[in-house]
């Protein structure tokens, strides 16, 4: 059986956006399960049409960073949060602060789960690895 | 840049058959240390390895 692979994300901004998409991939390419849960300002970045922007007065320069990457050959955040879905990872939006941050489960997008801590903590427990990215 | 190299072989391998040599060109530094651990982790064989320059070149033989 796979490895399991789970991480928890507490923020919403374009940085915190990234990091689990580009350890999950990685992860998922090699070999991984992998559960990524989004609690309090994460769970914005689960919405249809989320724009992530970088922390503070540097989202001034998001557009100039968002260029830089795909420069490098990093895809936008959508397209590549598509991608991590294609590969099997899985998302989920925690079921209590979705309604906290004002997120419905109809403002998500297609694919991810809600679910509640007890259900993403069976998961941690029996993962290798667990990340916090907050 | 990281994570495309991997993300990408991941993907070429399932059309790959068994015993075939894939050829992977990256521009990663950090593509050094990645491609051996793919290799190790997912049981392929690492067979070559070069440098031009900054291209790296990976040859994997499939498992």
């Amino acid at each position: 059986m796979a490895d399991k692979m789970c991480m928890v994300v507490s923020e919403g901004t374009f940085d915190k956006a990234y990091m689990p998409l580009i350890m999950g991939t990685t992860a998922a390419a090699m070999g991984s399960e992998v559960h990524v849960f989004y609690t309090f300002f994460g769970t914005a970045l689960l919405k249809k049409n989320a724009k992530p922007k970088l922390p503070g007065m540097f989202r001034l320069f998001t557009g100039i960073f968002q260029k830089r990457m795909n420069k490098v050959g990093i895809p936008a955040h959508d397209e590549m949060m598509k991608q991590a879905m294609d590969m099997g990872i899985n998302f989920y939006a925690c079921s209590t602060t979705m309604g906290l941050m004002g997120v419905k489960e109809s403002d998500l997008k297609p694919g991810v789960k809600v679910l509640g801590a007890a259900a993403f903590l069976k998961l941690a427990g029996e993962a290798k690895t667990t990340l916090f990215i907050g | 840049m990281c994570p495309m190299p991997i993300v990408n072989l991941a993907k070429k391998v399932k059309e790959m058959k068994s015993g075939q040599v894939l050829e992977l060109l990256a521009d990663d530094v950090g593509a050094k240390e990645d491609v051996p651990a793919w290799c190790s982790r997912t049981g392929h064989q690492l067979v070559g390895h070069e440098e031009e320059g900054k291209l790296l070149k990976f040859y994997i033989k499939m498992k």
